[in-house]
């Protein structure tokens, strides 16, 4: 049984290595520090790495290799309460670091100053990723809590066609892992496995494209970036069928460890030399997402309806998000520039507000019972503000004469701040009972969600 | 100026603490990273500008004179074999890809790389095998992974490059729980299920470099590459019924070391003996007498109570295993040569080509494995070769260099027989050996 037993070891650890699935906090927060201090607006006004989650298309409009790099933190305070409810339901802190880098291709010719690649990453410091797939009943905000707890990776790629014309094209990388154990007793009656489980990587698009027309006033900007669906499942089949005389099932440890929608991103932006004012919405088509968790014993494909249990299914409804953001320039001197930064956003809840109960066993009375499915979301109202300094060159005035002019550019130094703070719209979920009325849980019935999460990030850039 | 230099060189070293980059256990270690370097035995510590820099020197980022980007992709196959009998073990294969951007921050010369190695098939692979069953320790699972780093690089003065990065790994800690009902008489019948609860806990690791230029002609460099491992601290329930006899509760508490990569110190040299002749050589100190056995120690509690009447006479249940020694891997530090010289037979105003060869050694690290475990490993001797052409300004789009590299690496490892004390041990007495073939290009683009 020994060799079983390392072996099971080996398995439990590619189950878990398979939670290193990642996903985007910058779905729930934004990327970087401008956009998310400018109610998550990008599309069309996005600088620097940023863009290549916002739109890729407008890396196209950075000039200059830079390189950034910060932090981002997110406290929860959410609440579920009702019979039955915990009351407060606890995540812990996000926090993490970011780093971004744009660098415009010096090519030649018909392409001078037309190409640019960026990217960006989010890493959260005490972890690189948390795959949490509770039992149904465990209250959770699953769309909200842990999502916000793992590595990010944007790169992308954005050309200046011509006339105002931008194009750009990214990807967003995401691990998942597949494999199998198959668990056994050899000939010599030692029981042995065979372990084989890998991580491979899946990935989802990101296409960019923006139309600039110059006004009298001030330049208009129209932007529209498809970010793909990007998900990261995990799937393990343990087979200890041929282990003893027991006849064991075959275990289907499998889920998605994290999900982002397809994505739909619409803006229109207008600026001039002291002002931009950017607006838009978002498109989530939420309505794909299978849900968190897979049955443990998969029925046979001639008995599709055998007696397993099987995870509830949940409709939920795509979203779509309107954002409005604006930033204001001050000129301070002609080395010093300021930004103020507010914005926006209304993310609305893509749980429905009747969420089916989810089938479990009741050992003491050797049946199938039903308990509540504490799936919890709500809308939310996310206000956002931030504040930006570009900086010149310090050390400009210790240079040799005619250094100084070769010293590019003007203002190669950044810092920027922002702060969001999402209001959960308070709402009431009804949690119901089986088909038939089944279950005596005391938390069937209605539970009321309230909630915020606060929001911090800076990060600081220079030109090089 | 010189306190500024100081001042950025400090700077640009604490930044590069703080940024992170991922790199997992090192198949770049084993067959090199960019065909050039590859072709050059890895002897390349002193001379070194390319994305490969973010291996084998961050330091050499500063000398970059322009921005590159770079693009590539490596086989490597392995005839290794135990009493004559092949032992398939997986290639290594993947693109290599990189980006150097330097530019200059407070007018001092700095840079940005970023490296990555992503294999065809995975990410990572985890394959467990009992500490018995023979495997090549050093070549069957520990090559199957990403390397991604990055790192940053100044030059204080035109004598001196720093660079440095911190790359971080994940260990794991978690739990998994399954329960419900079990039906052995029906098992797609049976009423389970299950609930992950795991984090993937962030290790860093530091990576540095320095290069000096002792003349035009002549530099050094040392490397310092830090330790990681990769713990695995996981706890597994399953608890209920299985019907319709009895219950069962099972509990496994796991802790392990998922990956191992010894810290390593390398000093090299550069020496342009002619203006079309080149000549390197490194020296790796790895710290291999460091290595943890990649074999779990377990906890486990089993509890399946007999049912009234006890166990139908077809059904033998399981029995509570006894707990598993886990012999330490017995690892010997080395001393890794590598030699690398690069000819430049032809230099014309458009186009120069380049011929190169190279060779490392390394003294297998594992101690003779005479008793139950059998971490097969052999002395390897490794040659390699390749070829280089540079096109200068070829577009008018390309303002800079195109370069396109090829390489062939072959290592042998010498035949040898792992004789056992025990004579009654199951594995028994074997021959092992082999070679490895590894071919690769990498294509780059300067501006």
């Amino acid at each position: 049984m020994r060799l079983g037993r390392a072996q099971l070891a080996a398995f439990f650890a590619t189950a878990f290595a398979a939670t290193s699935a990642h996903a985007s906090p910058e779905d729930l927060f934004g990327f970087g520090t401008r956009s998310p201090a400018m109610g998550g607006t990008g599309a069309a006004h996005a600088e620097g790495f940023e863009a290549s989650y916002d739109n890729p298309a407008l890396l196209s409009l950075s000039h200059e290799r830079r390189l950034s790099l910060g932090f981002q933190g997110a406290t929860y305070s959410l609440s579920a309460s009702g019979a039955g409810e915990p009351g407060h339901v606890s995540y812990e802190r996000a926090k993490g670091i970011l780093v971004g880098a744009v660098l415009p291709m010096p090519f030649g010719g018909v392409l001078k100053d037309r190409i640019a690649f960026g990217l960006g990453a989010y890493t959260p410091t005490d972890i690189v990723v948390r795959g949490r797939i509770l039992y149904p009943e465990t209250p959770q905000f699953a769309l909200l809590g842990d999502r916000s707890q793992s590595l990010g990776i944007r790169l992308g790629l954005g050309a200046d066609v011509t006339h105002g014309l931008r194009v750009g094209v990214g990807f967003a990388a995401l691990a998942e892992l597949v494999g199998e154990v198959i668990v056994a007793t050899d000939a010599s009656g030692h029981v042995g496995s065979n372990v084989d489980a890998q991580l491979t990587a899946t990935y989802a698009p990101i296409v960019g494209a923006s139309y600039e027309h110059d006004l009298a006033h001030g330049l208009l900007r129209i932007g529209g970036t498809f970010r793909g669906q990007l998900d990261a499942r995990f799937g393990v089949e343990i087979d200890g069928s041929k282990l003893s005389t027991l006849n064991i099932p075959i275990f289907n440890i499998a889920g998605l460890a994290q999900y982002d929608p397809a994505e739909i991103a619409l803006e229109g932006a207008w600026a001039n030399r002291d002002w931009t004012l950017a607006l838009g919405a978002t498109y989530k088509h939420w309505s794909s997402y299978p849900g968190p968790i897979e049955p443990t014993i998969l029925c046979p494909p001639d008995q599709p309806d055998c007696g397993a249990l099987q995870p509830t299914k949940i409709k939920y409804s795509d979203t779509l998000v309107p954002r409005v953001g604006v930033d204001r320039k001050i000129e301070m001197t002609k080395s010093a520039v300021a930004h103020l930064r507010v914005g926006y956003w209304f993310e609305p809840s893509p749980l429905p507000s009747q969420i089916p109960a989810s089938q479990a066993w009741n050992s003491p009375a050797q049946t199938t019972t039903y308990v509540p499915t504490r799936f919890f979301d709500a809308s939310r109202h996310v206000l956002t503000l931030g504040g930006g300094l570009e900086l010149g060159n310090p050390m400009k005035h210790s240079m040799p004469p005619g250094e100084e002019a070769k010293s590019r550019p003007e203002r190669p130094f950044n810092l920027d701040v922002y702060s969001q703070i999402h209001v959960l719209q308070p709402r009431t979920v009804t949690l119901e009972r089986g088909p038939n009325g089944e279950g005596d849980d005391p938390g069937f019935g209605d539970a009321k969600l309230t909630g915020t999460v606060l929001v911090f990030g800076m990060i600081a850039g220079a030109a090089f | 100026m010189k306190s500024r230099a100081v001042f950025v060189s400090v700077a640009t070293l604490a930044i590069g603490l703080f940024f992170p980059a991922v790199a997992h256990a090192n198949p770049l270690d084993t067959f090199g990273f960019g065909s050039r370097e590859a072709a050059m035995g890895g002897a390349v510590s002193a001379d070194v500008s390319d994305f490969s820099a973010n291996y084998y020197n961050p330091a050499g980022l500063a000398r970059a004179k322009g921005l590159e980007l770079s693009f590539g992709y490596f086989r490597a196959d392995h005839f290794l074999k135990t009493n004559g009998r092949e032992n398939s073990v997986d290639p290594v294969r993947g693109l290599v890809a990189g980006i150097v951007a330097p530019g200059k921050l407070f007018d001092i010369p700095f840079a940005f790389g970023l490296g990555l190695h992503l294999p065809d098939d995975r990410i990572s692979r985890i394959r467990a095998l009992p500490q018995t069953e023979p495997r090549w320790e050093l070549y069957d699972n520990r090559n199957q992974r990403l390397y991604l780093a990055a790192n940053l690089a100044v030059s204080p003065w035109p004598w001196l490059q720093v660079g440095g990065g911190l790359s971080f790994m994940a260990a794991t800690e978690g739990t998994l729980d399954i329960s419900g009902d079990a039906n052995i008489l029906s098992p797609q019948n049976s009423q389970l299920r299950h609930e992950v609860d795991a984090d993937l806990t962030a290790i860093r690791y530091p990576q540095m470099g320095a290069r000096i230029a002792l003349s035009k002609k002549t530099a050094i460099a040392v490397v310092y590459r830090g330790q990681f491992q990769l713990d695995l601290d996981l706890r597994a329930k399953l608890h209920g019924d299985l019907a319709p006899f009895t219950t069962a509760f099972y509990a496994l508490e796991a802790k392990s070391v998922d990956a191992f990569l010894p810290q390593q110190v390398v000093v090299g040299g550069s020496w342009e003996l002619t203006d079309r002749i080149r000549a390197n050589a490194d020296f790796t100190w790895v710290n291999w007498s460091a290595y943890i056995s990649p074999v779990a120690n377990l906890a486990v509690d089993l509890n399946i109570p007999p049912p009234q009447g006890g166990w139908p006479a077809n059904i033998t249940p399981p029995t509570v295993p006894t707990p598993t020694k886990v012999v330490p891997i017995a690892m010997h530090d080395r001393l890794v040569p590598h030699l690398g010289v690069e000819l430049e037979p032809l230099k014309l105003r458009k186009i120069e080509g380049f011929v190169r060869a190279g060779y490392e050694y390394q003294k297998s690290p594992i101690s003779p494995q005479t008793g139950i475990t059998n971490y097969i490993d052999r002395d390897r001797h490794a040659f390699s070769a390749g070829l280089g052409v540079k096109l200068l300004a070829p577009l008018r789009e390309l303002p800079g260099d195109v370069r396109l590299d090829l390489h062939a690496q072959l290592s042998e490892l010498s035949n040898g027989m792992t004789t056992k004390t025990d004579p009654s041990d199951l594995v028994g007495d074997y021959m092992a050996g082999g070679h490895i073939w590894n071919v690769g290009f990498t294509t780059t683009v300067g501006f």
